[in-house]
């Protein structure tokens, strides 16, 4: 199909531009699983993928999030990390405290993003440095406290990520109600709006008469809650707390942050592309499980395709 | 020197040049001039190989050229100076005069007593005395010029352009200028000069070549020529056209905008002024003299430090821009890619931007209804966007500022502050835009106008406010409003004077 006949359909259908590389990387995923896989293609094995991809689908929310305000987050896997060993440890001592701290672990996130906005507003400090600080106290803590994966939790809790609504797994349908809930946030509400004006010209938003400093306490502290609903979820699959299992995450949360045609530097993007994003990345690894691919060949080709997309898409700003 | 015949250049939806004739000599300053979108900066990157013609032949030095990178034109003696100046800010005066061409010891590094050795001697040779060791930071924009210009002395400059130096420095600074470029003359160097003030014109120039609207309007000797005759070739029209006829206000009832004793430190000093409703008042004075600062301080976008300002009546104390918003002041700022537009957002959002609570409903946003709005602005103000989701960054210059406007209009009940509302448009857009002004304060608005642009200040305000150093120094009203009156409250009984590097 030539270009042309793309940019009909693109406005045809008023399909964000945005999204069509996502979704042409999807096609060529798909296509390719059906063809490479009899194990692929089955609705059991998309289940299982929706139920996978929830937890790096939570930490790529609030990654977006302040990407879009013109930041970047790189205490997400570290908050994880942090929630899950919390969480797990007092629900082993205090079984019953397990819903008070369902509630407890979202709000030690939000106060750690809060935290991370609230130091980069006041020492106008770059987030990549302050983020970076915060990962490396909170993961430092968790490691003092313990090496091993620690704690446990009530077996019911398990349901939020293998439970499963007829087929659907629950983590899955959570995921997406979170992307929905964020795309109708950032469409059609003026918080929403402000987020995307303060990211694409901070001076500009201010003099506008948005309070900008707000806006960027919300990007990061709704980054912190998310990281802790990843970090819920992973309890949730493990029934443990683990020192480690944030510490992929962080830069894994950028992947479909970019994929998903997000300007680092903030102020434009679609969160609907990350979602798309975040699939494309677990099929994609998914289909290559099944292919016997070793992690590692995995990793050169993610970062294959990263490189790819962000080229397409600045050789597409060039020409707009 | 140099030669140009029947140069084009055109831009998607735009002929910036249509078969101009240009021709200047060895030994002279040629004065290129011409109204703001006259061409006159696409006619000098097409001479310093940035643009390449779509037609026209250029003849450098006796040869035909066609230049096909800056490097080129570069190498071959034509040396630009851009109003952004090409300086390392960190570096020394020496390094950023040899970038690149350092003179080097036997080892193959840098040899800096050479260096500073031979920065001192271009320096003499323009009569200019720095240190060649002080950082370009640490310099005035004055000085910081002079480097640009001993730059140019490093390799073999034949051609020496230099695009509007005195928008950015003082009165007494443009002197010292001056004495250098006629240095720089009578050793043969030919130097092209940009500028739309009409008397550094004739206190500098030999000849002057006008552009207007992309076109070769005339080349004269600057001795044959009389100020009036000037401006008209450069308008192209008499002034009384481009200017909405102007109105006085009626002074009877209370200002809607009083300013008493604003200090906002270190721009603002002591500043006092009232603004009328229906009235259009100038603020003129030099760059740096601390207007736009005072819009600040008033809007509340940058902190005072003292004074009271009341807005329809009602004290407006330490707002934040806000509040000053809700009040009914609005502010369109000088730096339009800066600090007005959302340049990756699209013209709705634009306009509606300090107004969204207008669209609010309890379930979020009601997005038609925000359109209808952008519609009405856009239709209103006849801004060139095909709808009202197109992205700003594709607009041209004119388009942007109207949609500011649009913006602005909507915001804003009673004071409206426009901080050089026509940088950078075509005269087109300008006289579309003065008449908007006009309207709006007809229809009751009290509008500061802060212009660097006397013409547009003489011809739109009914009263003027100069400034100078952070402090009014004076105020010209109705017919007395002229340009030399401005300046001279702009620049007078002054010490030596600084500029800031900001």
């Amino acid at each position: 199909m030539d270009l042309s006949r793309i940019g009909y359909f693109v406005r045809r259908f008023s399909l964000d531009p945005s999204l069509i590389i996502v979704i042409v990387l999807l096609v060529v995923v798909v296509t390719a699983g059906f063809l490479l896989s009899d194990r692929f293609g089955t609705m059991r094995n998309f289940m299982n993928v929706l139920e996978q991809a929830s937890g790096l689908g939570y930490a790529s929310i609030g990654q977006a999030l302040v990407v879009i305000v013109g930041g970047i987050d790189l205490s997400i896997g570290s908050v994880v990390t942090a929630s899950t060993v919390l969480m797990a440890a007092v629900v082993n001592v205090h079984p019953a405290l397990m819903i008070p701290m369902i509630f407890g672990t979202l709000f030690f996130g939000v106060v750690i993003g809060f935290v991370n906005g609230y130091v980069t507003i006041k020492t106008g400090v770059h987030p990549l440095i302050v983020t970076l600080g915060t990962a490396s106290i909170l993961n430092g803590t968790v490691l003092i406290y313990t090496l091993q994966p620690t704690g446990s939790v009530p077996y019911w809790f398990e349901e939020f990520s293998y439970g499963r609504i007829g087929n659907v797994p629950i983590s899955g349908i959570v995921m997406l109600i979170c992307f929905l809930l964020v795309w109708v946030f950032l469409r059609y509400f003026q918080a929403g709006r402000a987020l995307y004006a303060v990211g694409g010209n901070p001076e500009a938003a201010h003099l506008s008469g948005i309070r900008s400093n707000r806006v960027i306490l919300f990007a990061y502290s709704a980054s912190g809650f998310f990281a802790a609903l990843a970090g819920a979820y992973f309890v949730s699959r493990t029934g443990v707390g683990d020192p480690r299992v944030g510490d992929p995450i962080t830069l894994a949360s950028i992947t479909p942050v970019i994929l998903g045609g997000l300007i680092l530097g903030g102020g434009k993007g679609n969160i609907l592309g990350v979602c798309l994003g975040v699939i494309l990345i677990s099929l994609l690894s998914n289909l290559l499980n099944y292919m016997n691919v070793s992690t590692f060949i995995q990793w050169v080709i993610q970062g294959l395709i990263i490189i790819v997309a962000v080229s397409v898409y600045v050789h597409k700003g060039k020409k707009l | 020197m140099i030669k140009l015949e029947r140069i084009s250049k055109g831009f998607p939806g735009v002929k910036s040049l249509d078969d101009v004739d240009f021709e200047a000599s060895a030994g002279e300053i040629h004065a290129l001039l011409g109204e703001n979108g006259a061409g006159k900066s696409t006619l000098i990157k097409t001479i310093a190989g940035v643009y390449i013609a779509d037609n026209g032949v250029i003849y450098f030095d006796g040869k035909k050229c066609r230049w096909s990178s800056p490097k080129q034109a570069k190498d071959s003696g034509i040396h630009v100076i851009y109003q952004e100046l090409m300086l390392f800010p960190e570096l020394s005066i020496a390094e950023n005069i040899f970038v690149g061409s350092a003179p080097l010891t036997r080892l193959g590094t840098i040899n800096y007593r050479l260096m500073y050795e031979r920065a001192d001697e271009i320096l003499n040779k323009l009569g200019h005395k720095l240190d060649p060791k002080s950082l370009i930071k640490d310099l005035s924009i004055a000085d910081q010029q002079m480097v640009e210009i001993a730059k140019s002395l490093v390799g073999d400059v034949k051609l020496l352009v230099l695009d509007e130096p005195t928008a950015v420095i003082s009165g007494r600074e443009s002197e010292i200028l001056f004495d250098r470029m006629k240095i720089l003359r009578n050793e043969g160097i030919c130097i092209i000069y940009i500028s739309h003030r009409l008397e550094e014109i004739f206190s500098i120039a030999d000849r002057v070549t006008v552009l207007k609207d992309g076109k070769f309007v005339g080349c004269h000797k600057v001795k044959e020529l009389s100020h009036d005759l000037l401006v008209g070739m450069m308008v192209g029209r008499e002034l009384s056209d481009i200017f909405p006829k102007k109105k006085f206000p009626s002074f009877e009832a209370a200002p809607v905008l009083t300013v008493r004793n604003l200090l906002a430190l270190p721009k603002v000093k002591d500043v006092s002024f009232d603004l009328y409703a229906g009235e259009i008042l100038g603020l003129a004075g030099l760059v740096g003299a601390g207007r736009s600062e005072v819009a600040h301080a008033v809007f509340g976008s940058t902190t005072r430090s003292d004074g009271a300002v009341t807005l329809g009546g009602v004290p407006l104390d330490v707002p934040s821009p806000r509040e000053s918003i809700d009040q009914g002041l609005g502010f369109l700022t000088e730096d339009r890619k800066g600090e007005g537009l959302m340049m990756l957002l699209d013209a709705s959002v634009n306009i509606t931007a300090p107004m969204l609570s207008e669209f609010t409903t309890i379930i979020g946003l009601d997005r038609s209804r925000e359109k209808q709005a952008a519609e009405d602005e856009i239709r209103r103000y006849r801004i060139a966007v095909p709808y009202p989701g197109f992205d700003v960054n594709k607009l041209s210059g004119g388009n942007q500022q109207k949609i500011l406007f649009g913006r602005w209009t909507r915001a804003c009940r009673r004071v409206l502050i426009l901080d050089e509302p026509t940088r950078g448009v075509d005269v087109g857009a300008k006289v579309e835009i003065y008449e908007i002004i006009r309207k709006l304060a007809d229809e009751g608005l009290g509008i500061l106008v802060i212009s660097s642009d006397l013409p547009e200040i003489v011809g739109l305000c009914t009263r003027v406010l100069v400034m100078r150093e952070g402090q009014i120094t004076g105020e010209v009203n109705g017919t007395d409003i002229n340009e030399e009156l401005i300046m001279k409250y702009a620049t007078a009984a002054k010490k030596a004077p600084s500029v800031s590097v900001t």
